[in-house]
């Protein structure tokens, strides 16, 4: 039993060790890529990107389930973007409510009879609607086959432009996201098959007519502390993978995809629970199968504001399904694990996404109980419990005020004082006892996808646009 | 400090993230009282440099009493290099003139030189934002730095310039292809630079081979104008098929009475995007003419071509009726199927249905069209159901 309580106490120090220092080296990268990203935009000019014949056409898909309270907004948004080639195409996936009626009202839809070809199996399309108004605007509505993906796919149909990008209904892009992320996009556009751009949380801001009025920082401490992981896991995370080209992932909520690229991987898996992730590590497979020479990155500027969970219970939900999503892809590419044709995608990023990411509840769990039981047992002295104790929650500390720190240094989204002195605040409970939060919920979700529980179940939302001006 | 093993390391650790924490705060806090005095300072200097703008612009404020300090010296610069790109040729002189008099543009010339790194490609930046002919050698220069930023500067700022001269080191770079610079920057700093002429593209196009001649040719058919005809009639049978589609492209913009017999030639091309292109050039040409090619393409093999024939056919406005009449005529389904499809796309369907009602003597074509309709509506349906069963399947 001591030799045991030993064994795992030592673990799950070095376990603990690694992971902090893996953070900081991604810290320091991202540092120095960020700093280097913030240079180079210094010689684009946007306007001259925006008004150049070579700029290429883009497809917005968006998916649109129930989300009556704020489609109409969304998509007037969405229409309004600056970029001068683009299309959008909303898939009304099986809405109960109204959504599909506000569309049609909003913008004057009429029934196309459009030859739509499935390439990429996706539920039954009833109808395809074209707008009076917006000859931009394409309205899929379909059967609903119970997952984002299979809305998304549909879209992928229809979609005519060589770049797709998906975006959440309930999102909000800045005017210049677009323009922003096809500048990285181009600078290599032979290589750059996908790029993601960051996402930052829209709670508590202002928001009118479906567009970003001023950026301030949420009231509820919950939704900070979701402030600080999205800068923590989008400026250092996202930034850092992706200059080592083993990006894992691309935000659902806003990502653009080459189209030829989706289609060959076959779409968005239908059933995957994150249909994200899912595809960029498909789309990994594929390319590296085919010993292609390419980059899946990410664009620190573009950026998308998204609603996060302001209530416990639907945080836990998100939490658990992210999890969920998590194992339901890792699992299927397990054979990528190192083997060398899958190169660093099958040498470092997979497994630093088993052992920290999906295995970090179970580890942390079972080093919380081994620390208590060592210490009730005796095997470990009161002063060094208390050490270790203090340094894990001190060296996470330090890692998420890095997170702050970057985003003070490059795109100071939240300029007032008060502000970076709450988010400074907050990185200080973001590992007690938000973290000892978050490991239940993500045990939950390594539960349920056991038992094989894979229902989605509804995220309270608030709505960012119900009625006019308003603080989301 | 006693030796504490193990628990000394930990120790350590912990007064190590402690100090990293403070320091970071620290750093932060500072940064953002620093920041704070800095755009206070450089508000107000650029309040009194904004109230004396006429004297500095002109000399009557000699440039000693700005250029030597370094805050007004950026103030300075920043407002004229944001003036130049709003200015006419009128302004343009006066502005350069006071950048050449305070020695503002020697001083960024010699830093695009003698520096590295950053400070480097930050004086190329302002040299091309210049618009100064005297900054291209430098720019040309820093086309061969090692670093791909800096290139990407230089190509930026030679784009900015807009000035035909600066269009030339990069087609030399482009061509002896020494350094990469990516595709799209090199595309859209040669369309900037030979906006107004063309005809330089066409000179080192005829010298190149390979990528770079599809490059230049895919720069050219947006650019092209009247003055290079006969040389594009050349480009439209060049053997590379990017080369043609580009030509194709440039058409579009010439006279059609000239671009339409080679068009109607090119929409009958061995390559489908070479095809599709001509019709969408066809597309952009005002003449009756354009529509005996464009019934031919929607025809086409090929479902983009068929497509964008129909489009271009539907949107054609007049004598709608006469076309579905020419389009029966080629007793193609798969073409009848594209017009009438755009035709309800477009929303003109309706209005030739009004217009046939209204003219008795259009009953056969009437007829051919509500059959068609018909027949098409039910196509399209019976064509998605099977689709989707297909898909239901998969």
């Amino acid at each position: 039993m001591r030799a045991w309580l030993d064994l795992a106490n030592n673990t799950l120090f070095v376990y603990y060790l690694a992971s902090n220092l893996i953070y900081l080296l991604l810290l320091i990268t991202a540092i120095s890529r960020n700093t280097w990203h913030r240079h180079r935009l210094a010689s684009l000019r946007l306007e001259r990107f925006k008004i150049s014949p070579f700029t290429p056409p883009i497809t917005l898909i968006v998916p649109a389930h129930n989300e009556e309270a704020f489609i109409t907004d969304s998509i007037r948004a969405l229409l309004t973007l600056d970029y001068p080639s683009l299309e959008v195409i909303v898939v009304n996936d099986g809405s109960r409510d109204n959504t599909l009626a506000q569309l049609k009202a909003a913008f004057r839809l009429r029934a196309a009879r459009l030859l739509y070809i499935p390439d990429i199996p996706a539920a039954p399309v009833r109808q395809i609607y074209k707008s009076d108004v917006e000859s931009r605007l394409l309205v899929l509505d379909k059967e609903s086959a119970g997952s984002k993906a299979d809305a998304i796919n549909a879209g992928l149909n229809a979609a005519t432009s060589p770049y797709v990008c998906v975006v959440d209904a309930d999102s909000i892009l800045e005017k210049d996201s677009l323009l922003r992320i096809m500048a990285g996009v181009s600078s290599d556009s032979q290589r750059i098959v996908a790029a993601g751009g960051i996402v930052r949380v829209l709670n508590g801001c202002r928001v009118s007519a479906g567009e970003l009025k001023q950026v301030s920082l949420p009231r509820h401490s919950i939704e900070i502390l979701q402030v600080i992981e999205y800068l923590r896991a989008f400026l250092i995370g996202r930034e850092a993978w992706a200059y080592f080209k083993a990006l894992p992932i691309i935000s659902g909520a806003f990502g653009i995809f080459r189209a030829d690229l989706v289609r060959e991987v076959k779409g968005f898996r239908p059933h995957a629970i994150g249909e994200d992730f899912d595809l960029v590590v498909r789309m990994h497979r594929l390319l590296q199968e085919q010993k292609r020479d390419y980059h899946i990155t990410f664009v620190p500027d573009p950026t998308c504001w998204t609603e996060v969970p302001g209530d416990l219970r639907s945080l836990a939900r998100q939490r658990a399904r992210w999890h969920k999503g998590l194992i339901d892809t890792l699992w299927p590419n397990r054979d990528m694990l190192f083997r060398p044709r899958y190169g660093r995608v099958g040498f470092l990023i997979l497994p630093y996404m088993w052992i920290f990411e999906f295995f970090a509840p179970i580890v942390e769990l079972i080093g919380y109980t081994s620390i208590v039981l060592a210490f009730a047992l005796g095997m470990l002295g009161r002063q060094f419990f208390l050490l270790f104790l203090i340094f894990g929650y001190a060296f996470a500390t330090l890692i998420s005020i890095g997170s702050v720190l970057l985003e003070e240094l490059t795109y100071r989204r939240y300029s007032d004082w008060r502000e970076v002195g709450r988010l400074l605040l907050f990185c200080l409970f973001e590992h007690f006892p938000y973290r000892q939060m978050t490991l239940i919920w993500r045990l939950q979700g390594i539960w349920q996808y056991l038992r094989g529980d894979l229902r989605w179940r509804e995220m309270k939302r608030t709505g960012v646009s119900n009625a006019g001006e308003q603080d989301a | 400090m006693p030796d504490l093993g193990f628990a000394g390391l930990i120790l350590k650790a912990i007064l190590f993230s402690l100090a990293g924490i403070f320091l970071l705060i620290a750093f932060i806090a500072l940064r953002r009282w620093y920041r704070g005095r800095y755009f206070q300072r450089l508000s107000e200097r650029t309040f009194a440099l904004r109230s004396q703008w006429d004297g500095i612009l002109s000399g009557a404020v000699p440039a000693e009493s700005w250029r030597l300090n370094n805050l007004d010296c950026e103030i300075v610069e920043s407002i004229l290099l944001a003036s130049i790109e709003l200015a006419d040729s009128d302004e343009l002189s006066t502005l350069l003139n006071c950048l050449r008099r305070s020695g503002l543009l020697d001083m960024r010339i010699h830093q695009a030189r003698v520096t590295t790194g950053w400070k480097r490609r930050t004086a190329l930046v302002a040299l091309g934002r210049t618009r100064a002919p005297e900054a291209i050698p430098a720019l040309a220069e820093a086309l061969d730095a090692p670093e791909e930023e800096t290139r990407i500067a230089a190509v930026r700022g030679l784009a900015n310039t807009e000035l035909p001269e600066a269009a030339i080191p990069i087609l030399d770079c482009l061509l002896l292809g020494k350094r990469s610079i990516p595709e799209h920057t090199l595309k859209n700093a040669l369309a900037s630079c030979c906006r107004h002429s063309p005809g330089v593209l066409l000179r080192y196009l005829k010298q190149s081979s390979g990528r770079p001649r599809e490059l230049l040719a895919r720069v050219l058919g947006e650019l092209a104008s009247s003055d290079l005809g006969e040389d594009l009639i050349l480009l439209a049978t060049d053997s590379d098929a990017e080369v043609r589609a580009s030509a194709a492209r440039a058409l579009g913009n010439l006279q059609p009475s000239f671009a339409l017999p080679v068009l109607s030639v090119m929409v009958g091309d061995k390559e489908w995007f070479v095809r599709l292109r001509a019709v969408v050039a066809l597309a952009s040409i005002k003449h009756a003419l354009r529509i005996r090619p464009l019934l031919h393409a929607l025809c086409d093999p090929n479902r983009y071509v068929r497509q964008r024939s129909a489009w271009a056919l539907a949107h054609i406005g007049s004598n709608l009726d006469d076309i579905l009449t020419q389009v029966v005529e080629t007793k193609d389904n798969y073409a009848l199927q594209a017009f009438i499809s755009e035709l309800e796309r477009s929303g003109a369907i309706e209005n030739l249905v009004e217009a046939l009602e209204n003219h008795p003597g259009q009953n056969a074509a009437r007829n051919i069209l509500l059959r068609t309709l018909n027949v098409c509506r039910q196509d399209i349906e019976q064509a998605n159901k099977a689709f989707a069963a297909a898909g239901g399947a998969k």
